[in-house]
């Protein structure tokens, strides 16, 4: 199958593009299978993964295992090289790609995700250890369509820039909202170091934050 | 036009009002595409090779054992990479690279971390593995990745002479007041979140690349010359870049290996580069020395300026860091000279970082103002209001638009300055710690450069706004849209935005905080042609009321046409377009560039840093805690974008103060501390807090709109106002950057 | 990353037969345990641990925080760092650890980071994790790069001339100052560790960091009562405010009586190649008044010995504001 820029007659913005989009796996044809989708087909419908790639599918991987990941409340059943990570298990055999790979080694929190409930680095994780417990994504938090309240209100405060560690901050930000941290902006300041902007929006992501805790 | 868009402009709802981003909702919820996160049926995983000595070369690659590792497609070395071509020379803003030499070129290595093989597999864990076994044979030869710079061999053709008046030599002997030193920084890294990537697709003879790139057009034409084919054969599509701060200009070497290996086995491929190799191959802010010599009268005249620079540079790449780009204008000295040097080392090549020059030039310059104050017992605010200059004296052109002495007097107001006393340590906070309190000017300079748009009004009531240009994370699609809705009266929600492709009609770089100047005029062009055509059809289309008017007599008011002066009847865009039976309607934009057109003004915005630092020495710790900053950047057209980049910019000048710096291992020449838990970057608890203030005057010289553009200028002058600081409360002049610990231990326990 | 067999056992048992026939449980061992990963993982992605097999060991509980008879605390080597910081428990008795434990790292990793784990941290050494240098720690005998080159962060307490490597660890050097005891379950059964005797120095043998032998599970550590009116704190001093490894810091027990230091602990971070205790310090503090001129006295004697090495001779005078400090708020406190 064409890559979709090849195949559409013009280019499509991410936001038109998350109005139709495709969930490709590099196996193919489980992906396609719901790619599709009207321009107006509700997006929650969407951001979910597919039923992932069947095990046959991805055998392409010479010496790949079988893994079940639970994702946002689906089960996912893959074959995965015996070393993935959750995190490059995610984006790259389940096409969640929302959680993003920014150091790979645990120092920059691009990739955290929440694991029964509690926010970890993903790329510290083997897929295969992870098999009994509940993964959440930035996918699972909310949709465009639908935003999660810190979402919400990480666009009202402008909470990034270029947008590439917002999942984390906001997997992070998610997390925190039933931790033990102090009211202060000194206190959510530190229980966010673990998520590094390199644009510096630092002052408005702590702004959405305690936007949020106000609210409740 | 000119008048009427200033109009316009000032009388938006929309421009010049904060607006939410309209990438908002995609960014926050993990669905924006960043280049890697595009997947294709078939794709496999590069992982490059890299050597792990700084100069020599190879005697043999061992492929071998990598080669028949499980999952493992090919393994690539100079001796089977295939056609890779050099660029051919750059011609304006097209072919620019800064590392010329293509990847595995041949068997020479220049830097440690250089790519000498790729290994290609079907899991990114397999590729990886395979790249760490092949084995490589080196003839090593002796690298010099030493730290100092002045003083040591320049490279030819030796020093150049940069800006100049008068004859600063016999000025600076005979000034009343002298200071002369030295002022060092470090090679810092721009090492943006996202990791550069490439997703390269080849399919009959074509390239669909998928890059980390702040330039696509250019990556393009690069691309194209390197891979020896058409341009038209190459498309670079970058919908969502996880920022670059001039590190994502020009393409980097993996970029070359993901395309050729793509090609060589016929199968989309993804390289992602790993953080380590960020500090190695993707380029970053030089290492500089900088010698600044200040002569003054008595009053604190500046007399004589000399400004000495000289910044290491790759063995084979020219790269100059420009740091006399404020030098120049920034104030008023009748004797100045700016010259250069560079000096080889066995380090990547340099390239742009956030506000190249002028940052690092701007450390030094500001610094030395800062001493030379302290020589005149002069406060530093009044000595930079006392050498305002009335025009640009490099070039005696006139300032477009210049107001960097209300930057000053605005700063010291918010921030209180008139409170502080200048002996150093003598300020105190309620906890008992100590404050330092520091200034620094900044300046960076504005430009526009060839921008085409395309405006498609829709029959479903949208418009579909098209341009080559990338959003680097300074919010440009959401100014666009907001022209667009300015320009047409649709709600900016009803405007659709695509950007980031090269074959859409070409747009401006996102770099050198010309983005938003560019982009902006074109923007309006395109709506207002597409409009005009939509009247043309709006008054022809049969069962139109406005039959028998002519176009010139309707006008497009909040998203419906109507006749000039009368209310009713009114049709909606849809309406016309329904009516007239059209899809849509397109009006191109264009806006020119500055660059190579005679200069009329000096271009440039302009602001004030003020910096608190708050030194504990009872357990030597010093934090920034506050700082407040103004800035003279012509008209915000979103002010709640702006402002957050400002403030980015200056928890990256906490970070190039008080943190970052690459050291390089003198036995390997490798750069050492090549993570981000060794080279450390500001955190959430390092923010201060920031207090921005914009001051607004719109730049009409350099575009209708008045708007120049703020990536830059924010970080320029944070660096300094904070060692300035930091001497204000410790009495130790840190001249080499960034400010640490063991620079402080030496500072008295108890002062004043 | 080579690939790995992972085994998951029921229990303690099962576990250390998994490992008991690794020839080592030190630096290079073929069989590791693994639980919070955020150490390991690290290291296999880099090659500098290339097991064969894993044993996971997530499923033995060993996770509880329990009160002892006599006002100790039992804390299982599975237990997060995040539950340890903020279990009510420690935070009451032992402050320090809490502290410490919070001081490190981020929430992430300390959500995933475990107590047993965290005892085994490994080092931060620039050179020890990048392959393509000699490291003596990682390839014994093949020379320490760092003692001529990137050492500011390292060891100035501890050094050997084939290691100077810093134990990077918060935990570590809190559950140091409060004689913490480590518990070991290994292949002839139990053993009690005390935590004095559980690190070894780098000196020939910098590869061997611990006493742990083939097949040893740390299943939980004690931590004994504190005396009545005891303080304790943690100080960590580092370049940026939080996500760093310390450059100097301090754990301190304290008991002030009478105006006069009736009960003294002291421990160093960020300074010595095993998590420091200075009986030194400790010694010039008993009997003395609690001012700051018989702190710095104290802190003087902490560091009395140390080696700096070429780019972090300012750690001796840093570990030193450090340890007076401390002091000073511990027994603010009192």
């Amino acid at each position: 199958m064409a890559p979709i820029d090849e195949k559409d007659p013009q280019p499509l913005t991410s936001l038109e593009r998350i109005s139709r989009r495709v969930f490709l796996t590099r196996a193919g044809a489980a992906g396609v299978a719901t790619a599709t989708a009207a321009v107006a087909a509700p997006l929650s419908a969407q951001a979910q993964a597919p039923t992932a790639a069947a095990p046959t599918e991805a055998a392409a991987v010479p010496g790949a295992v079988p893994v079940t990941l639970k994702v946002n409340g689906s089960t996912h059943r893959v074959m995965v090289d015996p070393r993935a990570t959750v995190l490059d298990t995610l984006r790259e055999t389940l096409s969640l790609t929302g959680t993003k790979k920014g150091c790979d080694h645990g120092q920059c929190g691009a990739c955290t995700v929440h694991l029964n409930g509690r926010r970890v680095n993903s790329c510290l994780l083997f897929a295969t250890m992870h098999q009994n417990d509940e993964i959440t994504t930035i996918e699972g938090i909310g949709t465009p369509e639908k935003l999660h309240p810190m979402q919400a209100a990480f666009v009202q405060e402008d909470g990034y820039q270029c947008g590439y560690c917002t999942s984390g901050q906001i997997m992070s930000a998610v997390a925190l909202l039933k931790e033990p941290v102090g009211a202060d902006d000194a206190s959510v300041r530190e229980a966010l170091s673990g998520n590094i902007c390199r644009c510096g929006a630092y002052p408005n992501i702590v702004a959405a934050v305690q936007a949020v805790r106000h609210m409740a | 036009m000119q008048d009427q868009a200033q109009k316009a402009v000032t009388e938006s709802r929309i421009i010049g009002v904060s607006t939410p981003r309209i990438d908002g909702p995609l960014k926050t919820t993990g669905t924006a595409m960043y280049t890697s996160d595009h997947n294709f049926p078939g794709l496999v995983y590069a992982w490059p090779v890299i050597a792990t000595i700084a100069s020599g070369t190879i005697t043999s690659m061992d492929t071998a054992r990598a080669a028949a590792m499980p999952g493992v497609l090919a393994v690539y070395t100079h001796e089977n990479i295939g056609p890779l071509y050099r660029t051919p020379p750059t011609q304006g803003f097209s072919m620019i690279i800064d590392e010329r030499r293509p990847p595995l070129e041949d068997n020479v290595v220049s830097y440690y971390g250089q790519y000498v093989g790729v290994a290609v597999a079907s899991s990114v864990e397999q590729a990886r593995a395979a790249a760490e076994a092949v084995k490589v044979t080196y003839d090593k030869r002796s690298h010099n990745v030493e730290e100092k710079l002045i003083g040591t061999p320049i490279a030819e053709p030796g020093i150049k002479k940069g800006t100049a008046r008068g004859d600063v030599t016999s000025a600076f002997k005979n000034a009343a007041v002298k200071h002369d030193a030295v002022y060092s920084t470090p090679n810092e890294t721009h090492n943006p979140i996202e990791l550069h990537a490439s997703v390269a697709v080849f399919k009959d003879g074509r390239y669909t690349l998928y890059e980390t790139s702040q330039a696509v057009v250019n990556h393009r034409d690069v691309m194209a010359a390197m891979l020896g084919v058409p341009p038209e054969n190459v498309q670079v599509i970058t919908r969502f870049l996880g920022s670059g701060f001039g590190g994502k200009l020009w393409p980097w070497p993996h970029a070359m290996l993901a395309a050729a290996t793509a090609r060589n086995i016929n199968r989309p491929v993804k390289l992602v580069v790993s953080r380590s190799m960020m500090f190695q191959s993707v380029g970053h802010r030089p290492a500089i020395d900088q010698q600044i010599q200040l002569g003054a009268e008595p009053s604190g005249k500046l007399v004589a300026l000399g400004h000495h620079y000289v910044n290491h540079t790759a063995m084979e790449a020219e790269y100059d860091e420009g740091c006399g780009e404020a030098t120049g204008f920034l104030y008023s000295c009748p004797n100045l000279a700016v010259t250069s040097g560079l000096v080889r080392r066995n380090v990547g090549v340099p390239t742009a970082m956030r506000g190249p020059g002028a940052v690092p030039g701007l450390y030094a310059l500001e610094s030395a103002m800062d001493e030379l104050a302290v020589k005149l017992k002069m406060d530093p605010v009044q000595l930079r209001l006392l050498n305002e200059p009335d025009k640009d004296e490099s070039n005696g052109l006139p300032f477009s638009s210049r107001h960097l002495k209300e930057c000053l007097t605005v700063g010291a107001e918010k921030f209180g300055w008139a409170k502080r006393t200048p002996a150093v340590g003598s300020m105190k906070n309620e906890d008992g710690a100590t404050l330092g309190w520091g200034v620094a000017s900044c300046a960076w300079g504005a430009m526009r450069i060839d921008t085409e748009m395309s405006v498609e009004l829709l029959q479903d009531g949208t418009a579909r706004v098209t341009c080559a240009t990338q959003d680097i994370g300074g919010g440009t699609y959401t100014a666009i849209a907001q022209m667009v809705a300015h320009e047409t009266g649709l709600p900016v929600a009803k405007v659709n935005v695509i950007l980031g492709d090269s074959a859409l009609p070409p747009g401006p770089i996102s770099g050198g905080s010309w983005t938003t100047a560019s982009v902006t005029p074109a923007a309006l062009d395109a709506a207002h042609h597409a409009v005009q055509t939509l009247l043309v059809s709006a008054a022809t289309f049969p069962n139109s009321p406005f039959k028998g008017k002519k176009p010139a007599e309707l006008e497009m008011v909040d998203g419906t046409v109507r006749a000039k002066g009368s209310a009713t009847p009114q049709l909606t865009m849809a309406e016309v377009l329904k009516g007239a039976n059209v899809k849509g309607i397109t009006g191109t934009g264009k806006s020119q560039g500055t660059f190579g057109a005679k200069e009329e003004y000096s271009f440039h915005s302009y602001g004030a840093q003020f910096v608190e630092v708050t030194w504990q020495p009872e357990i030597a710790r010093l934090r920034v805690s506050r700082v407040v900053t103004v800035i003279d950047g012509g008209r915000m057209l979103n002010p709640r974008a702006a402002r957050n980049q400002i403030e980015g910019a200056v928890v990256m000048g906490v970070g190039m103060g008080m943190l970052e710096g690459v050291e390089y291992d003198r036995a390997s020449g490798a750069p050492i501390n090549a993570s981000l838990a060794d080279y450390i970057v500001a955190v959430n608890a390092d923010c201060p807090h920031i207090d921005v203030t914009f001051l607004d005057y719109p730049d009409y010289k350099l575009n209708a709109l008045g708007a120049r553009g703020v990536g830059e200028i924010g970080l320029a002058g944070v660096a300094p106002a904070i060692t300035n600081a930091v001497y204000h409360a410790t009495g130790i002049r840190v001249r080499r950057l960034p400010v640490r610990i063991e620079d402080l231990m030496g500072a008295p326990m108890h002062l004043a | 990353m080579h690939t790995f067999e992972l085994i998951t056992p029921a229990s303690v048992t099962e576990a250390v037969k998994a490992q008991a026939g690794s020839p080592t449980a030190q630096q290079g061992a073929p069989v590791r345990f693994i639980a919070g990963g955020t150490n390991l993982v690290d290291f296999m992605k880099l090659n500098v641990e290339t097991p064969r097999q894993l044993v996971d060991i997530n499923r033995l509980g060993l996770d509880r925080v329990e009160a002892l008879p006599g006002g100790g605390v039992k804390i299982g080597a599975l237990a997060r760092n995040t539950d340890v910081a903020q279990h009510e428990l420690i935070k009451a008795r032992y402050p320090v650890l809490s502290e410490a434990i919070l001081s490190g790292a981020t929430v992430q990793l300390r959500n995933l980071a475990t107590t047993g784990g965290n005892l085994l941290q490994k080092t931060r050494c620039v050179y020890y994790r990048d392959t393509a240098f000699a490291c003596n720690k990682r390839n014994p005998g093949s020379g320490c790069p760092a003692i001529e080159g990137h050492n500011r962060m390292l060891a100035v307490l501890g050094t050997s001339e084939h290691c100077i490597a810093t134990n990077p660890s918060d935990q570590n050097v809190a559950l140091t100052a409060l004689e913490a005891t480590v518990h070991v379950t290994g292949a002839k059964g139990e053993r009690a560790i005390p935590i004095a005797e559980f690190y070894v120095l780098p000196g020939a043998t910098p590869e061997r960091e611990t006493v742990l032998a083939p097949g040893d599970l740390i299943t939980h550590v004690t931590i004994p009562a504190l005396p009545d009116g005891a303080k304790s704190v943690y100080l960590k001093l580092r370049d940026r405010a939080s996500y760093e490894f310390a450059l100097a810091s301090a754990a301190i027990v304290t008991q002030v009586s009478g105006g006069r230091i009736s009960f003294a602990r002291v421990a160093m971070g960020g300074v010595g190649t095993v998590p420091w205790r200075s009986h030194e310090a400790e010694k010039a503090l008993l009997g003395k008044a609690a001012t700051r001129e018989n702190f710095r006295a104290a802190a003087e004697a902490a560091l009395h010995g140390a080696k700096p090495q070429t780019q972090n001779g300012f750690k001796v005078e840093l570990a030193k504001r450090c340890v007076t400090h401390a002091l000073t708020l511990a027994t603010k406190q009192a």
